[in-house]
């Protein structure tokens, strides 16, 4: 275990509520808006902190831990995820699998606890949630596939420990990496145009009608885990792209800073897609990592 | 071995008292012998896996083919260790479920066919010798039949029981075949003399192993040649099909594992055949897995599943013999050995689960049941450690034997170029995984979350005490294999080192990061138990007295919600099934008020029917040779001896 890995997890979950709201601040900017304040999410934790919460009548016993193992499982991913110069807490050979494992667990959770409320909407934002993962899950696979087979290495810290640097001639196979990441990060953490974050309109929705029934801590609990899976998913995309030197952590933050302006300027210019062409989006990811991994084999 | 003979002898009386003594005293005696028997076979095998001599035991016979040879070897003992941990717990839940029965003759003979198919099982792979093992394979498939025969006056069981010893049948007729060729070339019929004569000519391999793999194959479920196992699995009582799906079909993964041993230096193309059978069987399983309404048909297609990750494994493994890449051949085969203990255990589990369930309501029907996690909490409880542990995912134990095949796949870019194709099997994998998610949030969501969606699903109850020991025991084994991942992992890097996998073992330090890298998974599992534990502490606190309002869940301001309401298993299923098209095996019927969906085993009900349909209706064109007048068969024997005679005289046989 690498204790000195710990502050910088620290402190990215402490960013994490900003990141996203650069994303929506860029996105307000962009379409002519001025936009919530950046730290309106630490706001609204500290609001759903001191509130109470209505549980549905059909709730088991369980309800009360899911949106604990929600968030839960996704400190755990940020303990494997390599943040700081040092390289992650938790280091293993093919920690990556339990990386995606945890992310995995984080959203089974999320599910549970939508079917919780016995509501039609919950089960419908759920089955489109899997539907999404089931493109994202073999391009997240794919990709560390290619960095594996780039860096020669078997954890995260090395897979992530700056290839660009190690193999500037694969430049090329990098980037397709960090694009294949990128849309991943649209569809995990539901931004503009895999789903809408504020849209109104429940059938419509994908993440955010899963957890129409939560409120309270509960609803903090989620929407704060949201926020940590966004900035683990852009630090790793900066990761890839940007060859960390001596300054690693200031340099991760300002990469992940950019990913979100990124994503925010994505979300200013483009609208949702409808549901039934997302797998072809979808799609795009698993062939930008395909086409990573053809490169890296040579 | 003294230990084990007794055990088997222990199983073998339990079944006669089963069947002789009277319902009151026979019973407890006959379970009690199982469990004996079970705790003496696995006593040994544990000593043979902590490191213990392997015994051997040899029955000199007149027969032909050799003395009769059995011999717990590592290997073997891997196998014996879950036979009889679900055939203990199964027979636990079995006796706690039939408490009530009425039908005692049929519920004895059930009990008693228990015991034997366990005894069948360990000596299927302690068998050392053709004859014996052919012999345990026999009565293993029997006992099963009869097993899954229990419901025997419904139909559909009648059917399934049929199309299992069909393939039974043609499993037995491949392995036969094989031995016939390959003893052929050897001395006697023993293993060991089969291994030296393969050893010395491995051209034989090109007969032998394709052979093997349609004979195992058959028993392992694996596609195409599974369609005989959501049938049988899901006609039997829930405790037989913990035994079928969590044991049964592991001695076909048993079979292959040895015969593949048995060659010095298997081909490459064999290690590439086992992978692709793996990922074919591995997607389409969990897909068509997804495709079901009946609870006992899915969880059967999951071991469809299963097995194929374990084949990836084992063709990795394989590649690794081939190729001289020792660290690639025992992370491979290690996977795959350990993720069939975590299969055995964690699909027991589910299938006992599910045995409460149908208990307790009375249905299969995923879409008649829902809000079973407040009338069966324990069930629920245990059923959802499974389920996360089949997806694969942290802190349980279908992760570790994941994350050790994972590895297996990236340890093959260190080898020559064509391996580093490995990798990209990760994304089959990882395919695998977000279906068995989709699949398990369904099952879970829909049966035990929300409201009940029938009458039997209001009214059910809690698994009785006797159903509920065996599903903590195995929970406890799958959080524990989860958080102590080393105490089985290093055990099965050893029983592969043990066999001839590996000419060389890997280079050295190579395997000490992974076994260190299990420690680090104990922590991440600990650390993840804790910090959920400590978010729920604090949210009690946040969420003091009285702050907690229960009232019903809000539908757009419509009061009168009832349960139809709720998202159906179907309508979960639909939009992922539909990604997938025809592949998907689901038939939608459309009518004018109604839309229905109807899963269809697509290698089954669109390939083998419709062939044998046509091969009936082709001999039918021959029907006028069957008149039914002595004198034309007269006719016909003597022509097939003319015939016959004309051959030899040709010098046919030399």
């Amino acid at each position: 275990m690498n204790a000195a890995g710990l502050a910088p997890v620290l402190l990215l979950m402490g960013l994490a509520p900003l990141v996203q709201g650069l994303v929506h601040r860029t996105r307000a900017l962009i379409t002519g808006r001025r936009g919530i304040p950046l730290l309106q999410l630490y706001r609204d934790l500290w609001k759903l902190a001191r509130k109470g919460t209505v549980v549905s009548r059909t709730s088991s016993g369980l309800f009360a831990a899911l949106p604990s193992a929600v968030l839960a499982a996704a400190i755990g991913a940020a303990l494997l995820a390599p943040l700081g110069p040092g390289g992650s807490v938790l280091r293993f050979p093919g920690d990556f699998v339990a990386f995606a494992g945890l992310l995995a667990l984080s959203r089974y959770a999320l599910i549970l606890a939508g079917f919780e409320s016995g509501s039609s909407f919950e089960g419908m934002g759920a089955s489109r949630e899997v539907t999404i993962a089931t493109f994202a899950e073999p391009a997240l696979f794919l990709c560390l596939a290619a960095l594996a087979l780039v860096t020669g290495g078997r954890d995260m810290s090395s897979l992530f420990g700056s290839p660009m640097a190690r193999a500037p001639l694969l430049a090329p196979a990098l980037i397709l990496v960090a694009g294949s990441l990128f849309v991943l990060l649209l569809a995990e953490t539901g931004q503009v145009p895999v789903d809408d974050p504020t849209t109104h309109l429940e059938l419509t929705m994908i993440h955010e009608v899963i957890v129409l029934d939560l409120g309270g801590p509960d609803l903090g609990c989620v929407l704060y885990a949201a926020s940590l899976k966004l900035t683990l998913l852009a630090a790793l995309i900066a990761a890839v792209l940007v060859p960390p030197g001596p300054m690693h952590l200031p340099w991760m933050v300002a990469g992940v800073a950019a990913i979100a302006v990124v994503v925010g300027v994505v979300a200013g210019f483009s609208a949702r897609i409808r549901l039934d062409r997302l797998p072809q989006f979808l799609t795009a990811a698993v062939v930008l990592a395909s086409l990573a991994l053809a490169l890296t084999l040579r | 071995m003294t230990w084990f003979l007794l055990g088997m002898a222990a199983l073998a009386i339990a079944a006669v008292v089963r069947l002789v003594v009277p319902w009151r005293a026979g019973r407890p005696a006959s379970l009690a012998l199982v469990l004996a028997g079970c705790a003496a076979a696995g006593g040994t095998a544990l000593r043979v896996l902590a490191g213990g001599p392997g015994v051997e035991w040899s029955f000199p016979t007149t027969l032909p083919g050799g003395p009769w040879l059995l011999r717990l070897d590592p290997l073997a003992a891997w196998f014996v260790v879950p036979i009889v941990i679900v055939g203990a717990c199964g027979a636990l839940f079995g006796s706690g479920t039939f408490a009530r029965e009425r039908r005692s003759g049929r519920v004895a003979t059930t009990e008693a066919m228990m015991p034997i198919l366990l005894g069948a099982m360990a000596l299927v792979v302690t068998a050392q010798a053709v004859v014996p093992f052919l012999i345990a394979w026999e009565t293993m498939a029997i006992a099963g039949l009869l097993l899954i025969l229990h419901e025997g006056e419904r139909v559909e069981v009648r059917r399934s029981a049929l199309v299992y010893l069909v393939a039974t049948h043609a499993a037995t007729l491949a392995l036969v075949a094989m031995f016939a060729l390959w003893g052929s070339q050897s001395p006697d019929l023993t293993f060991p003399s089969l291994q030296a004569s393969l050893r010395a000519r491995p051209e034989w391999c090109l007969l032998v192993l394709p052979l093997g793999l349609l004979g195992f194959g058959i028993k392992a479920g694996m596609i195409p040649l599974h369609s005989w196992l959501p049938g049988a699995h899901s006609s039997a009582p829930s405790h037989v099909s913990a035994v079928l799906s969590g044991v049964m079909i592991k001695t076909g993964i048993y079979g292959l594992l040895r015969i593949t041993l048995m060659a010095e230096r298997v081909p490459a193309w064999w290690g590439w055949l086992l992978l692709g059978g793996g990922l074919l069987s591995g997607v389409l399983g969990v897909l068509w897995a997804l495709a079901q309404h009946d609870l006992k048909r899915l969880l059967a297609y999951h071991s469809v599943e299963n097995i194929g990750i374990i084949l990836i494994g084992m063709g990795a493994g394989a590649l690794g013999t081939a190729s001289g890449q020792p660290l690639l051949a025992v992370l491979g085969y290690g996977g795959a050995l350990l993720h069939t203990l975590n299969h055995a255990l964690f699909k027991s589990l589910l299938f006992l689960g599910s045995g409460a369930v149908v208990h307790a309501t009375g249905t299969r029907e995923i879409d008649s049941l829902g809000g079973l996690a407040r009338r069966m909490p324990w069930t629920w409880a245990t059923f959802l450690i499974a389920s996360v542990a089949i997806v694969g995912l942290p802190p349980l134990n279908g992760f570790v034997s994941e994350w050790t095949i994972a590895q297996a796949l990236l340890a093959g870019s260190e080898g020559p170029a064509s391996l580093r194709v490995l990798a990209i099997s990760l994304a089959g994998l990882g395919l695998i995984g977000a279906l068995a998610l989709a699949c398990f949030t369904k099952v879970d969501g829909v049966i035990f979350l929300g409201q009940p969606r029938s009458e039997s699903a209001r009214a059910a109850q809690e698994a009785g005490r006797g159903q509920r020991v065996p599903l903590v025991l195995v929970s406890a084994l799958c959080l524990g294999i989860g958080l102590a991942p080393g105490v089985a992992l290093a055990p099965a890097l050893r029983v592969v080192a043990s066999t001839a996998a590996v000419s060389s073992p890997p280079p050295a330090g190579a395997l000490e990061p992974i076994l260190a890298g299990a420690l680090s998974v104990t922590g991440l599992g600990v650390a993840l138990l804790s910090i959920i534990g400590l978010l729920v502490l604090v949210r009690r606190l946040l969420l003091a007295r009285g702050r907690i309002t229960i009232d019903s869940t809000w539908a757009c301001g419509y009061p009168a919600v009832t349960s139809r309401m709720q998202y159906t298993a179907a309508s979960f299923a639909a939009p992922l099934l539909g990604m997938f098209g025809a592949a998907s095996g689901i038939v939608i019927e459309r009518k004018a008020r109604t839309v229905h969906t109807r899963p269809v085993d697509l290698v089954l009900d669109r390939a083998a029917r419709p062939l044998w349909d046509r091969l009936q209706h082709a001999a039918g064109r021959l029907r006028w040779m069957q008149s039914g007048r002595l004198h034309w068969y007269l006719l016909y024997v003597l022509a097939t001896l003319a015939i016959l005679l004309g051959y030899l005289a040709a010098g046919g046989i030399r």
